[in-house]
């Protein structure tokens, strides 16, 4: 696997973007979301536990990505 | 009145352990069954899907023991990837491990965020006897496909180290990515992600024993997610059957499981297809005219 830490930067700060999404869905009522988030529904009063659980599954894929991306390159001998 | 007799709940329950894990479509079964027996029963009733999360949740736990060894050693191999930050090339379970994160992922997201507007916008009984139909047509389409693609099932190497030699990270989003067709009663999670695994290359056993990986944790998820309802007031008066189907689905999903590791050793999906054709278009023609 060829790792490329350039990536490292941009995954972790995707990562908490959707980490700061999975939080707004999961303390937001469905009315008071931006309404450009999916799930926005004037005079809903429910809250998106699903939307941000799945916001928090894209973060948790973003800083395990950036995590792989570290580290020190194995030997060819290993 | 309880809404879920005994009796039905076995049906239910025996039938629910073996289309989960056949590919022919756990789901719409569970749709168009209750309607040819005639029973008062809907897929979108709170009570019917409280039910449905005791079948799931029985059937993953199935799938987690029978595949236990397979699952310690996985989670050592990613683990021992976290701690090098590193996915060694000849590290099967490590690789194995992140193809099947890598597949559960779309699956879990599409899941979490259609499972609602589809189980609503395709409700109908014929719908579902048309997806199932359809389903047919896909396994017949995976099988003839696959035929294009070179198997490379190796002799003398484990299913495992075949799967993981084979299948690319990409391969595995593509895989789990169309276990999401699932979500539309009458097409199948298992068909899918079989019929995925053959055109990437995978011989039947291999497709079906990633299929089969690759279900534990969404299926087991699933009813995770969902078990509040069962405890909650929505289990109210069916809990007692839930268990009761419960017990039956694990029973059915053993030796489907069984069963279907060794039936692929030698055969294809091509008679699910041929069923899946058949019992559609009979159900669709009869749904119509009823």
């Amino acid at each position: 696997m060829t790792k490329r830490p350039q990536l490292i930067v941009p995954a972790v700060i995707l990562g908490v973007i959707f980490l700061v999404i999975a939080i707004v869905y999961w303390t937001t009522d469905a009315s008071s979301l931006p309404s450009f988030f999916p799930g926005h529904e004037s005079g809903s009063t429910d809250i998106h536990h699903k939307h941000g659980l799945a916001a928090a599954v894209v973060a948790l894929g973003c800083f395990v990505f950036a995590w792989f991306q570290g580290g020190e390159k194995p030997s060819a001998s290993e | 009145m309880d809404p879920i007799s005994y009796f039905q709940a076995i049906v239910l329950g025996l039938l629910q352990g073996i289309s989960e894990l056949f590919p022919i479509s756990s789901l719409g079964h569970s749709v168009v069954l209750p309607r040819i027996f005639g029973w008062n029963i809907h897929q979108n009733d709170d009570y019917f899907l409280s039910f449905l999360v005791a079948t799931h949740c029985a059937t993953a736990i199935v799938l987690l023991f029978f595949f236990l060894k397979d699952w310690v050693q996985i989670v050592k191999g990613i683990g021992r990837s976290l701690r090098d930050r590193y996915i060694g090339q000849d590290d099967t379970y490590a690789k194995l491990g992140w193809l099947l994160v890598v597949g559960t992922i779309p699956a879990g997201l599409l899941g979490l965020l259609l499972e609602h507007p589809l189980r609503t916008l395709f409700a109908s009984t014929q719908t579902a006897a048309i997806f199932l139909f359809v389903n047919g047509l896909l396994l017949f389409g995976a099988e003839a496909l696959r035929r294009r693609a070179p198997v490379r099932s190796e002799q003398g190497m484990h299913s495992d180290e075949v799967i993981a030699g084979t299948l690319t990270f990409r391969s595995a989003i593509g895989i789990g990515a169309a276990q999401a067709l699932a979500l539309i009663p009458g097409l199948s999670r298992s068909g899918a992600s079989m019929g995925g695994g053959l055109l990437a290359g995978l011989s039947n056993e291999e497709a079906a024993r990633f299929a089969f990986l690759l279900a534990t944790p969404i299926i087991g998820a699933a009813g995770l997610l969902k078990l509040p309802e069962l405890l909650g007031h929505q289990g109210d008066h069916v809990r007692g059957q839930a268990l009761v189907g419960a017990i039956a689905a694990g029973i059915t999903a053993y030796f489907s499981v069984k069963f279907l590791l060794r039936f692929f050793e030698t055969n294809r999906l091509t008679p699910f297809a041929v069923y899946c054709c058949v019992v559609g278009a009979v159900l669709s023609v009869a749904f119509a005219l009823s």
